[in-house]
C-alpha cells in the first residue's frame, strides 16, 4: 500500500480527512509537529526553533552557521526515516519533502475557494471577514515560498504536483476519505523496486545532507543506487579544499558506496539573496528614453526589493508586456516613436489588468485628464520622491491582489 | 525612516560594495531620492559621511553585544566565551555590510590622517576586544579558565573569530563548517586543567 502525502490550504478540512483516515485504514499520522519533534532529537535545535524553518522569517536562525539549513535537512531526515515506516500519512509543510522520484506515495492536494475558507475561518477562530482574509492570504504566502524553496513552482496548489486535488467546497469529509481510500487500494501506486530504492536513497541522501550540516556546510545532496552527489551552491575560492572536506565527512556515513561532489547552476551569482516580498510588485517594467534616468530608477527599486524590467521606448515596451507578462508598469508620456499615451492605450486594450503608473516631467493637466480615463492607476510627475513612488507601486499590488482574490 | 536615516543606509551599502573612492555622491542621490544639496546639508562631505557611516557600524555593533551581554546570565567565564564568539558569528551574518566596511582598507587608510575616524575604529575594536576580555577575567575568577594573560588571550581570540568572518566576507571557504570548530579550539585554549 502506498503512503499516503496531505498538502492542504488552511481552513480547508485537513485535521478531520487524516483523522478519518487514521481510523478508517489503520495508517499512522506524521504531522508537521511530529516531524518537527523527530528532527528536534535528532539534531538538538529547539522544536520552536525547526518550527520557523516552515516560515518565510528567518531571523531566529543564525545564517552564519546555517541554522535553518540545518533544520530542514534533519526534518528531511525525520521524514525520510518515517517514510521508510510505511502505512504513514504525511500532512503539512514536511510532506512536500519526499521526492518526486519516490513514485509509491499518493499525494493529495486539499483546497477550497476563498468564499469558503474564509467562513471557516470566521467561524473557527472569531474572525472577521477582512482579518479572516488577511490571515489566508499569509497563510497561503508562506505556502507559496516553501514550495518555491523546494521546486521551480511557486504554486502550491499547482495540480501537476499531485495525484489528487480535492475541492474541499464541493466535497464533505467523508467522500474526501472514501476517495482517497479507494485510491489508497489501487494497483498504481503500490510499491515497486525502483521507488523503494529511491526510498532508501533519499534516507541515504537524507542522512549525508544532515551530517554535513551538523558540520556547518550548506550543500545539496542527491544519491543514486547509494551513490551520492553534493552540489555546492556558494562560491569558495578555497573549492578543492571544500570538496575535499565534503567528500571526506559524506564518505563516513554508513550505507554510501562513494562521493561525487560538483558545483551547482548558482555557484557563480553573487551571494546576495533577495527575498521574495509579496507586498512588492514582483514585475515592475519600466518605460523612458531617458536612459540614465530609468537605469538609476531601475536600482533603486532593486535597493527595495522591486526588481523590474526597462525598456527605452514605447515599441519595444509593448514587445515586452508581451514576452514578460509585467504586473505593473511606470510609463513616461514623451518618447520618440510610439508615445506613452498610445502605448498606455494598447496596454489597456489588450492587457487591462496591468497597472500603469504615468510618471511623467512634461504632461500637462490636459494629459492627466486623458491618462486617467484610458484606465491608469495614477499620475505622477518628475522628480518623483521615490518613496511616493513605491507606495503607488504597493497601492497598484494592493489592487492587483484584490482582484486574483475575488477571481479565486 | 527620516531621509538622514535612509541616506546613511544607504551609504553604508554603498561604502561596503564599492568602498569609499568609488562612492558617488551623485549616486547615492539618485539611489536614495534624496537631492544632493541634501546629503551636503547633512553630512558636508562625503569623508563626513563615511564617518557617520562608521559612527553607526561601532553604535550597532556595540548596542547589539550590549543588549545580549545584558539579557544573559553565563553559568562561567568559558561559557561566555563561546557564547561569546557564537554571538559575533550571528551578528556577522546578519549584518554582513557592517562586517565588510570593516574589513575594508578605506577605513584604516583614513584612520592614518584622520583623528575622529580613528577614535571611532579604536572604540568599536577596545568594546569587542573588552567582551572577550571580561569573559576571560570571569573564567579565571571561577575557574573555568586557567591563568592566562587576560589582555592578550582576548585579542588573539577576537582576531580568531574576526578571522573567521573574513573568511565569509571574502568567500574564501565555507566559514560556516569552522564555527563549531572554532569554539571547540578556543575551549581546549583556554580551558583549566
Amino acid at each position: 500500500m502506498p503512503v499516503i502525502s496531505i498538502f492542504s490550504g488552511t481552513f480547508c478540512r485537513e485535521e478531520p480527512i487524516v483523522q478519518g483516515l487514521h481510523e478508517r485504514i489503520g495508517y499512522e499520522i506524521a504531522s508537521d509537529s511530529d516531524m518537527v519533534k523527530k528532527a528536534s532529537n535528532l539534531c538538538g535545535i529547539s522544536e520552536s526553533k525547526i518550527e520557523h524553518a516552515f516560515s518565510a522569517k528567518t531571523s531566529v536562525f543564525n545564517n552564519f552557521t546555517h541554522e535553518k539549513e540545518r533544520s530542514i535537512a534533519h526534518l528531511k531526515l525525520a521524514v525520510a526515516q518515517t517514510l521508510l515506516e510505511d502505512k504513514v500519512i504525511f500532512s503539512g509543510f514536511s510532506s512536500q519533502l519526499i521526492p518526486r522520484k519516490i513514485t509509491h506515495v499518493l499525494r493529495i492536494c486539499l483546497i477550497a475557494d476563498m468564499k469558503f475558507r474564509k467562513e471557516a475561518a470566521a467561524a473557527e477562530m472569531q474572525l472577521s471577514e477582512k482579518d479572516a482574509a488577511a490571515l489566508i492570504r499569509k497563510q497561503d504566502e508562506e505556502r507559496a515560498l516553501w514550495m518555491q524553496m523546494h521546486f521551480e513552482t511557486a504554486d502550491p496548489w499547482d495540480a501537476s504536483l499531485y495525484d489528487m486535488v480535492i475541492p474541499m467546497d464541493k466535497t464533505d469529509v467523508d467522500q474526501a476519505v472514501g476517495a482517497i481510500h479507494d485510491h489508497v487500494k489501487s494497483d498504481l501506486l503500490q510499491p515497486g523496486d525502483a521507488s523503494r530504492k529511491a526510498a532508501n536513497d533519499f534516507l541515504l541522501a537524507a542522512s549525508v545532507g544532515a551530517t554535513l550540516t551538523r558540520e556547518g556546510h550548506n550543500v545539496a545532496v542527491d544519491s543514486v543506487d547509494s551513490v551520492v552527489t553534493i552540489i555546492i551552491n556558494k562560491h569558495v575560492l578555497m573549492l578543492s579544499r571544500l570538496e575535499d572536506e565534503l567528500k571526506s565527512i559524506a564518505a563516513r556515513v554508513p550505507g554510501v558506496l562513494s562521493v561525487n561532489t560538483k558545483v551547482g547552476k548558482n555557484y557563480h551569482q553573487s551571494d546576495i539573496y533577495r527575498k521574495v516580498d509579496f507586498q512588492t510588485p514582483s514585475k515592475v517594467l519600466l518605460v523612458d528614453d531617458e536612459r540614465e534616468f530609468v537605469q538609476t530608477l531601475s536600482e533603486r527599486l532593486l535597493m527595495r526589493d522591486m526588481g523590474s524590467a526597462v525598456a527605452y521606448d514605447g515599441e519595444s515596451a509593448l514587445q515586452l508586456v508581451n514576452d514578460d507578462d509585467p504586473e505593473v508598469m511606470i510609463l513616461d508620456l514623451k518618447m520618440p516613436g510610439i508615445d506613452g499615451i498610445e502605448v498606455l492605450r494598447r496596454v489597456k486594450k489588450t492587457r487591462p489588468e496591468i497597472e500603469v503608473i504615468i510618471l511623467t516631467g512634461h504632461g500637462s493637466e490636459g494629459d492627466r485628464k486623458v491618462c486617467m480615463d484610458l484606465g491608469a492607476f495614477a499620475y505622477l510627475q518628475k522628480p518623483v520622491d521615490i518613496t511616493v513612488l513605491t507606495d503607488t507601486l504597493k497601492e497598484a499590488n494592493e489592487k492587483i491582489r484584490k482582484k486574483v482574490e475575488t477571481i479565486i | 525612516m527620516s531621509k538622514k536615516e535612509s541616506i546613511l543606509q544607504a551609504a553604508t551599502w554603498f561604502f561596503a560594495k564599492k568602498g569609499f573612492k568609488d562612492t558617488s555622491m551623485a549616486e547615492l542621490s539618485k539611489i536614495t531620492g534624496a537631492a544632493e544639496g541634501t546629503i551636503f546639508y547633512h553630512f558636508k562631505n562625503k569623508e563626513t559621511l563615511f564617518l557617520a557611516v562608521l559612527e553607526t557600524v561601532k553604535l550597532t555593533i556595540i548596542n547589539d553585544f550590549d543588549r545580549y551581554t545584558a539579557g544573559k546570565n553565563f553559568k562561567n567565564g568559558l561559557k561566555m566565551v563561546e557564547e561569546v564568539i557564537s554571538f559575533y558569528l550571528y551578528l556577522a551574518g546578519h549584518n554582513p555590510d557592517l562586517f565588510m566596511l570593516l574589513h575594508r582598507h578605506d577605513a584604516y587608510e583614513l584612520a592614518e590622517v584622520n583623528p575622529v575616524c580613528r577614535e571611532y575604529l579604536e572604540d568599536t575594536y577596545n568594546s569587542l576586544v573588552d567582551i572577550f576580555e571580561k569573559a576571560v577575567n570571569l573564567g579565571e575568577k571561577d575557574g573555568s579558565i586557567g591563568p592566562v594573560p587576560a589582555r592578550k588571550t582576548a585579542l588573539i581570540l577576537f582576531t580568531l573569530t574576526d578571522g573567521l568572518v573574513r573568511f565569509n566576507s571574502y568567500n574564501l571557504y565555507n566559514a560556516g563548517a569552522l564555527s563549531s570548530e572554532l569554539i571547540a579550539a578556543c575551549r581546549r585554549m583556554l580551558v583549566n586543567v
